[in-house]
């Protein structure tokens, strides 16, 4: 590693509608070393590098290469200029070999306008070679696992000439071994002059690879700082602050009867990986009971499960003393449970559909909105009303398409649905996911207000603050097991490190 | 709207994703179709040797697209012998029999796929690309006015196939237009242009002919080749020359789509256009030309029908009848590959000829086998005998970041 | 992923690009009302009248014969002069069409609700016809009302049947019911031509050179409400679609299978959440969906065609057209009906001996067909209904400033 400076991202600034995703974020990178990016979900890490990639044009601020200025209008534009990206989410062809999708569009050729297939492999293998990436050129991508479909992704931009690279959150989707493997092949890279961007929220993994570690907070860079002398502690604080933007003002929980038990809960996900890996959980009345972690760790798959959207592999769900077992969404509504998803746009309303319409969503078949399958739209609308003035929905009336309300007003209503049918126990989701102050504060209060009803509440968040001022008890998911449960006086610091998994070491460590 | 091979999970196809099994099956039904009409059973007529036989050359050709090639060509050499063993046996008492399976029938598949052959490998370049064109059948009626029409005003069929050609070029550009930058639904778009070929070669048809070709048109030639023996003579002897460049175009095809730079390209925007995108591949222009392309090939197909030895210079209103929908059928049956497209198109083509020949003597074999390649796409378009693999984006718009 | 989530108003081009069918088609609702219908009708008949001027015809003879042929006219002078007789008789004949055209428009409209494309309406409706055909020859004995009753439920239950194949192979398989649609049309049209031509089971029995079917006993057709029965007057089947109609408005607004058809067709995942079985609702809406064609196939078989011929199934596109119908009206019952009677009257219309002869009804016939294809394509373009809305924001988005100075000066 040289002292010499590749690039420099100077005061950047980027606001989206209703956020400043990045405010005066300044970042610079050496060459021929890692330099990992670190900072909790919705830091603004993404958003810096898809500005750095040309996928957005900062607001203001200045991105220097080499010392020279540069502005880039699209990925190409970065591409060219020698930045390569491997996304999340793999820009890659499944059906093809290896060697294609690394020389698709600068394929080589032979006889005047033939693929030349040999050259391409011989290409892609000496790469593998001098990398030391062990993967098959003549492998169907679909084939390989998701550590060598990375590869082939890093492949992509060497052979493009990229010396500097972003990978994004590249360990999210690997398991130990195949991330211990990835930082081998980054060690390489790093040997070969190659700088590399590496962006997580996983303190052991920054400690391990990087040579210089930028924190981001609230969209906003808190400190640049050598890998020697940082420690967990040090990187967990300034990741994840002191500040504590929301207090609730609530009693003490006076749980009751369980309302909601799991017992060794497996889940798959699509693509058959075991995500939720033996949960047990009990929720009472009268309590809320906060799942905090890391996004990706099972939470998703458990809610599904537990509302019938899925089938789970093993274990027993029980809702108010109710089994139930490989039961449909309709038989989850029935016995009590409420659910306010994560993704209110995707499931949690039909868009087109009116509010009213919305508001029956589970009951439309029931009395009395409807009686022998004759629907009774005036009693949908009365309750659709009754419902937007109880829970202050604002920016329409029973009418209005779902789709013209604004989020928070979307996220009141999904939530006063699924509380006016009375649930035993309610799973709310990521509640206040991209909503305003005002409409944080106000489903924030309403949990309270239901838990002190006596219902049971499982809220699952990836704001460490929410769970924070509103659990009763909190339980730490990572990798599909519950690593740590609080009840009374618990740090963040505490649980923001079990979230990254710093109770047990790294294996690969 | 969901593209092609996508849809609610399937879990009975799941089960059944190794297409072995359709191979297997294949191969018993080949047996089956020569164990059928030999005692004890000794069926009378061949009727359900042959059908049980095209069954399992179906279901062969399906298997060897689908990954298992050996044992899917294996199943459909099965299922041939099948038909001509069962053929043999039963041939004997009747001489009525003697007229249906000659040389000639060989001729007429070759001469009955060609357009659905046209038509498959032109379907294959829109689809590959990512636009699903349901307008091929639209696209062949074009050419097959068109290019009369050249073939009339210019005397000689070669205006007739540029201006057919260029006919079906120009009605896949407006599809290319709606389906790529107005992003409409491809279904609703190729529909809509099925429905406009058929009113505008009707009109002109009725404006220029008054509903009724006279007089002596320029032809595609046949291309004669004496001197192979009777048999070849009286199969292959004889073709039109677009039949033989319909068997240009399927090795033509292969080598573009699947080993040039190109091909690769075309793919790419098919199966993952943002990844084509982020390497600077510019996905509006290959579906551009891709969907175009699809109408100059598609049309020659419909030249074929007026001009070629079948249309022999005549035209009627809506004279592709289906063809392109066939075709279209006979590409999801090749899995979207050249080979398994022509196996298919040349197996839908064989059993429309033993439909024409067979009118003769029983009007129930001859509906069957003129059903039969629709049935055999329903059920494997089910899906439920291993997998159909559409081009991943294959009817999605592409929207620019 | 770490990006917070923007909860902006989702805009139709989301909506366009990420949407299903159905949702992509609300989006015309909210983006132009009645204005892109209208719209798409106006353009498809001026592109229509260039090519009817491009080849030597006056366009406008050629509409207003189009008009008159229509019956249209009768509208406006519904006295009883020799030519308005005619008249009437022609409007009779429309409506006749347009009976037709309501229930196989209603066919595919409902699937539509449903997030489907039904390219199947022609095999339906042929399926239908059939049923129909066979159960009117048959039973001859019995008297009208079960005779008709018999069936018309019989092909209408054909016709869900039918259709229901394609909801079942797309609700087990996931096989897209485009294409399985289309074949099963292919499959109903070489069988119904087997069933009806020579040695066909469903071959008349007098003479066996001629591939046509019996004609339905007089105890199946349906009696004549406007006109006389000898002369293909308008049967009873016209009220009968309105009926279905008013049904169709019923069961997608007014019940809870309408409820699920529309989540379902909207948002599939939003109504697994809300507790609806969404397979059952594909098979469901697709037998529905046939229901509607079968009816119209029964209708037209018992109402005023009575036998039906190899020739016949050749030619009938009636089934295609309910798309267009569908289509341009919006998928809503009103919407269908208000397409049913254009598309009736074009169909009719341009069969006629034009009065003007300004144009031959053969190629006025075709015109019909090009003005359906160029209404498809029209309504279909996204894009096109998406710049109407974005020019009726921008023209929104413009007020505001203008009146923003003004208060200040005035405060």
């Amino acid at each position: 590693m040289s002292d010499e400076l590749v690039l420099e991202m100077r005061s950047i600034r980027k606001e989206f509608p209703g956020v400043v995703a990045n405010d005066d974020v300044s970042f610079d990178v050496r060459r021929g070393e890692v330099h990992a990016l670190l900072g909790e979900n919705g830091a603004g890490k993404s958003t810096l590098m898809n500005i750095l990639y040309g996928l957005y044009r900062p607001d203001a601020g200045e991105i220097r290469l080499n010392g020279k200025p540069v502005s880039f209008g699209s990925a190409s534009d970065a591409i060219d200029a020698g930045i390569g990206m491997v996304h999340q989410h793999f820009m890659l062809i499944p059906v093809m070999t290896v060697a294609e999708n690394v020389v698709l569009g600068t394929e080589p050729v032979k006889d005047g306008f033939l693929l030349d297939e040999g050259a391409a492999e011989r290409r892609v293998a000496e790469m593998a070679k001098t990398f030391k990436f062990a993967v098959e050129p003549g492998a169907l991508v679909e084939d390989i696992g998701v550590g060598q479909q990375q590869r082939v992704e890093i492949m992509k931009a060497l052979y493009r000439n990229a010396d500097i690279l972003i990978l994004d959150e590249p360990t999210a989707v690997l398991t130990p071994q195949e991330s211990s493997d990835l930082f081998e092949i980054l060690r390489t890279l790093r040997r070969e002059g190659i700088s590399i961007i590496f962006i997580s929220h996983k303190l052991n993994e920054v400690l391990e690879i990087a040579d210089r570690i930028t924190v981001l907070r609230r969209g906003k860079t808190i400190e640049t700082v050598p890998r020697e002398g940082a420690t967990e502690e040090s990187l967990a604080r300034a990741m994840v602050g002191r500040e504590v933007l929301l207090r609730v003002d609530k009693q003490p929980a006076e749980a009751g009867d369980v309302l909601l038990s799991v017992q060794d809960l497996h889940v798959r996900d699509d693509r058959g990986i075991e995500k939720v890996r033996g949960v047990s959980l009990e929720v009472r009345a009268g309590e809320i009971v906060g799942m905090a972690g890391v996004d990706g760790n099972g939470q998703t798959e458990l809610i599904e499960a537990l509302t019938g959207l899925r089938r789970a592999e093993s274990g027993r769900i029980e809702v108010g003393g109710r089994e139930l077992h490989h039961a449909s969404t309709r038989d989850v509504l029935d016995a009590g449970l409420g659910h306010i998803p994560e993704d209110r746009q995707r499931r949690g309303l039909v868009l087109e559909f009116s509010l009213a319409e919305n508001v029956a969503l589970h009951d439309y078949a029931l009395p009395p909105d409807s009686k022998w399958g004759w629907l009774f739209p005036k009693r949908l609308v009365e309750r659709a009303r009754r419902l937007i003035e109880e829970f202050d929905v604002r920016g329409g009336g029973p009418f209005t398409p779902a789709g013209a309300l604004s989020g928070g007003n979307q996220q009141k209503l999904v939530a006063a649905r699924e509380i006016s049918r009375d649930p035993k126990a309610l799973i709310a989701a990521q509640p206040t996911r991209g909503l305003d102050v005002g409409a944080i504060e106000y489903l924030h209060r309403r949990l309270v207000t239901e838990r002190d009803e006596g219902r049971a509440i499982l809220l699952v968040s990836l704001e460490l603050d929410e769970i924070l001022s509103l659990s009763d008890r909190i339980l730490v998911i990572y990798e599909g097991k519950i690593v740590g449960e609080h009840t009374g006086e618990v740090s963040e610091e505490q649980i923001g490190f079990e979230m990254v998994g710093v109770q047990r070491k790294a294996p690969a460590a | 709207m969901t593209a092609w091979g996508q849809g609610l999970e399937n879990p009975v196809s799941e089960r059944l994703r190794d297409p072995a099994s359709t191979g297997y099956v294949a191969i018993f039904l080949g047996a089956l179709a020569a164990f059928l009409a030999i005692p004890p059973i000794e069926a009378r007529s061949p009727t359900w040797p042959i059908a049980i036989g095209i069954v399992a050359i179906a279901l062969g050709i399906w298997t060897a697209t689908r990954g298992r090639r050996r044992l899917g060509w294996g199943a459909a050499v099965a299922g041939l012998l099948g038909i001509g063993l069962g053929i043999l046996a039963t041939r004997s008492g009747t001489g009525n029999l003697e007229t249906v399976f000659d040389t000639t029938l060989i001729a007429q598949t070759f001469g009955l796929a060609t357009p659905l052959v046209f038509g498959a490998i032109a379907g294959m370049f829109s689809e590959r690309s990512g636009v699903v064109n349901i307008g091929l059948e639209g696209m062949m009626l074009m050419g097959a006015f068109w290019g009369l029409y050249g073939s009339d005003r210019g005397g000689t069929w070669v205006v007739g196939l540029l201006l057919g050609m260029a006919s079906g070029g120009l009605l896949a550009l407006v599809l290319a237009f709606f389906a790529i930058h107005l992003r409409a639904d491809q279904i609703v778009a190729g529909f809509a242009i099925n429905f406009l070929a058929l009113g505008i070669t009707g009109y002109f048809f009725q404006q220029f002919y008054n509903g009724q070709v006279t007089g002596n048109i320029s032809v595609v030639p046949n291309l004669h080749i004496a001197g192979l023996g009777n048999f070849f003579e009286g199969s292959i002897g004889d073709l039109s020359i677009l039949t033989w460049a319909s068997f240009v175009l399927v090795i033509l095809a292969y080598v573009v789509l699947f080993k040039t730079p190109v091909g690769l390209r075309i793919r790419a925007c098919g199966e993952h256009p943002r990844a084509a995108d982020t390497v600077g591949i510019n996905v509006y222009l290959v579906r551009y030309c891709c969907v175009v392309l699809s109408g100059l090939l598609v049309a020659i197909g419909g030249v074929y029908l007026s001009l070629g030895p079948q249309g022999n210079g005549t035209f009627i209103f809506n004279i592709t009848s289906g063809k392109g929908f066939i075709a279209l059928a006979a590409m999801i049956f090749g899995n979207w590959r050249p080979a398994g497209a022509f196996a298919a198109a040349l197996l839908f083509g064989f059993s429309s000829a033993l439909a024409l020949k067979l009118q003769v003597y029983s009007s129930q074999a001859a509906t069957l086998f003129q059903i039969l390649p629709y049935v055999l796409t329903l059920v494997a378009l089910a899906g439920v005998i291993g997998r159909t693999v559409a081009p991943a984006a294959d009817g999605k718009p592409y929207a620019k970041q | 992923m770490s990006e917070p989530k923007r909860d902006l108003v989702e805009s139709p081009e989301e909506a366009a690009s990420s949407g299903t069918l159905a949702a992509r088609l609300s989006l015309s609702h909210r983006a132009g009302g009645i204005a892109v219908p209208v719209a798409t009708v106006v353009l498809a008949f001026l592109l229509g009248g260039l090519v009817v001027l491009a080849t030597g015809h006056n366009p406008l003879t050629a509409y207003h014969d189009i008009f008159n042929g229509a019956g249209l006219n009768w509208i406006f002078h519904p006295a009883t002069s020799t030519t308005q007789s005619a008249a009437a008789y022609n409007l009779s004949q429309t409506l006749l069409v347009a009976t037709t055209l309501i229930l196989t428009g209603l066919a595919v409209a409902f699937a539509f609700r449903c997030g489907m494309f039904n390219i199947g309406g022609q095999g339906q409706y042929l399926v239908g016809i059939v049923v129909a055909n066979w159960l009117g020859v048959n039973f001859a004995g019995l008297s009208l009302l079960p005779h008709a009753l018999i069936a018309i439920v019989g092909a209408t239950l054909a016709g869900a049947a039918w259709a229901g194949i394609a909801g079942v192979l797309k609700a087990t398989t996931g096989a897209h019911e485009v294409i399985s649609t289309i074949m099963l049309n292919y499959i109903a049209i070489y069988t119904a031509s087997w069933l009806f031509g020579d040695g066909g089971p469903l071959q008349n029995s007098t003479q066996p050179t001629v591939p046509i079917s019996n004609p339905v006993s007089s105890s199946a057709q349906l009696p004549v409400i406007w006109g006389t029965k000898g002369f293909q007057g308008l049967d009873i089947g016209f009220l009968i679609a309105i009926a279905a109609l008013v049904v169709f408005w019923a069961l997608i607004n007014r019940t809870t299978l309408g409820y699920e058809v529309r989540a379902v067709g909207f948002n599939p995942e939003a109504a697994a959440y809300g507790g609806i079985n969404v397979k059952k609702n594909i098979i469901r809406a697709m037998a529905i969906s046939g229901a509607f064609a079968g009816l119209a196939g029964a209708l037209d078989m018992l109402g005023y065609l009575y036998q039906y011929g190899q020739l016949d199934v050749a030619v009938s596109q009636i089934g295609f057209t309910g798309i267009a119908v569908a289509l341009l009206g919006r998928n809503t019952a009103v919407g269908v009906f208000l397409a049913s009677l254009l598309f009736g009257g074009l169909f009719y219309g341009t069969t006629q001996g034009l009065s003007s002869n300004v144009i031959q009804p053969e190629l006025a016939t075709n015109l019909t067909y090009i003005i359906q294809g160029l209404v498809v394509l029209f309504i279909g373009a996204d894009i096109l209904i998406l710049y109407l809305w974005n020019s009726r924001k921008r023209l929104r988005a413009r007020r505001p400033p203008a009146q923003t100075p003004a208060k200040a000066t005035t405060a």
